[in-house]
């Protein structure tokens, strides 16, 4: 069973611009979530989707800054559940970024799916899915 | 499969299903100690484990006098499927990103 996800993506801009990408909490929301991100290691956030209460969650992801090196690394902790204050989703989600001649490879790496939690969160995921191509529709409009 | 197949996704809807299965993931168990940790007739246990049996998430084996319910492999592939969903869901992600910053204005 898959218990991480990797993911890399070229980007034609500098590491500095993608990184205020991914730590602006209002340029943040443009292509993730809503949320109350700062680049404070240490700060608790939250994204907010639509909650799924059939599927154990509540539309609220959890999230602390684990690590924060600027334009270069950034991690943090990604809980999900019912919203009883269990976590049935308990992962991490780290960014690293490198500087390439003409741009910046981002790579991904979100991790700590285990196998009991994998079921609601790959369930609550496709929730999601359709949520993302509404975002990309509205983008590419 | 000669059974009709069950949508994963309306098998594990269910939190009593769930929470049947993390049970399982700690050791097989008989259809009566599980029916312990719920609040339900025994015919509505039974119910939902035809159901995940059905669904291919568990095995049910005779051992002895009792009737043991195994957790099996074949349901979480199909979830595995979903995981892999998952991994859509950020490339989808990037994918936005990288069209947010090619058409920022400079």
């Amino acid at each position: 069973m898959t218990t991480e996800i990797k993911h890399q993506w070229f980007y034609n801009q500098s590491p500095e611009e993608v990184w205020e990408y991914l730590t602006n909490a209002e340029l943040l929301a443009k292509w993730l979530m809503d949320n109350d991100f700062k680049p404070v290691d240490g700060h608790e956030f939250q994204f907010r989707t639509k909650p799924m209460t059939n599927f154990g969650f509540d539309g609220i992801i959890y999230c602390k800054v684990l690590e924060i090196v600027p334009q270069e690394k950034l991690s943090y902790t990604w809980k999900g559940g019912p919203g009883d204050g269990t976590m049935t989703l308990d992962t991490v989600v780290s960014w690293t970024l490198h500087k390439k001649d003409n741009g910046t490879e981002l790579h991904l790496l979100h991790t700590g799916f285990k196998e009991q939690n994998a079921m609601i969160f790959s369930i609550m995921d496709n929730g999601w899915l359709s949520n993302m191509k509404e975002i990309a529709d509205f983008l590419n409009a | 499969m000669a059974q009709p197949t069950l949508d994963v996704f309306q098998v594990v809807a269910d939190p009593s299903r769930r929470q049947m299965l993390n049970l399982l993931t700690k050791d097989s168990m008989t259809i009566n100690a599980l029916a312990e940790n719920f609040d339900m007739s025994r015919p509505a246990v039974s119910k939902h484990i035809k159901i995940l049996y059905t669904a291919g998430f568990i095995s049910i084996q005779d051992i002895g006098r009792e009737r043991y319910c195994i957790l099996r492999q074949d349901g979480f592939k199909e979830l595995q499927q979903w995981i892999d969903h998952f991994d859509k869901f950020w490339l989808t992600k990037l994918k936005s990103l990288e069209t947010i910053l090619n058409n920022k204005v400079k």
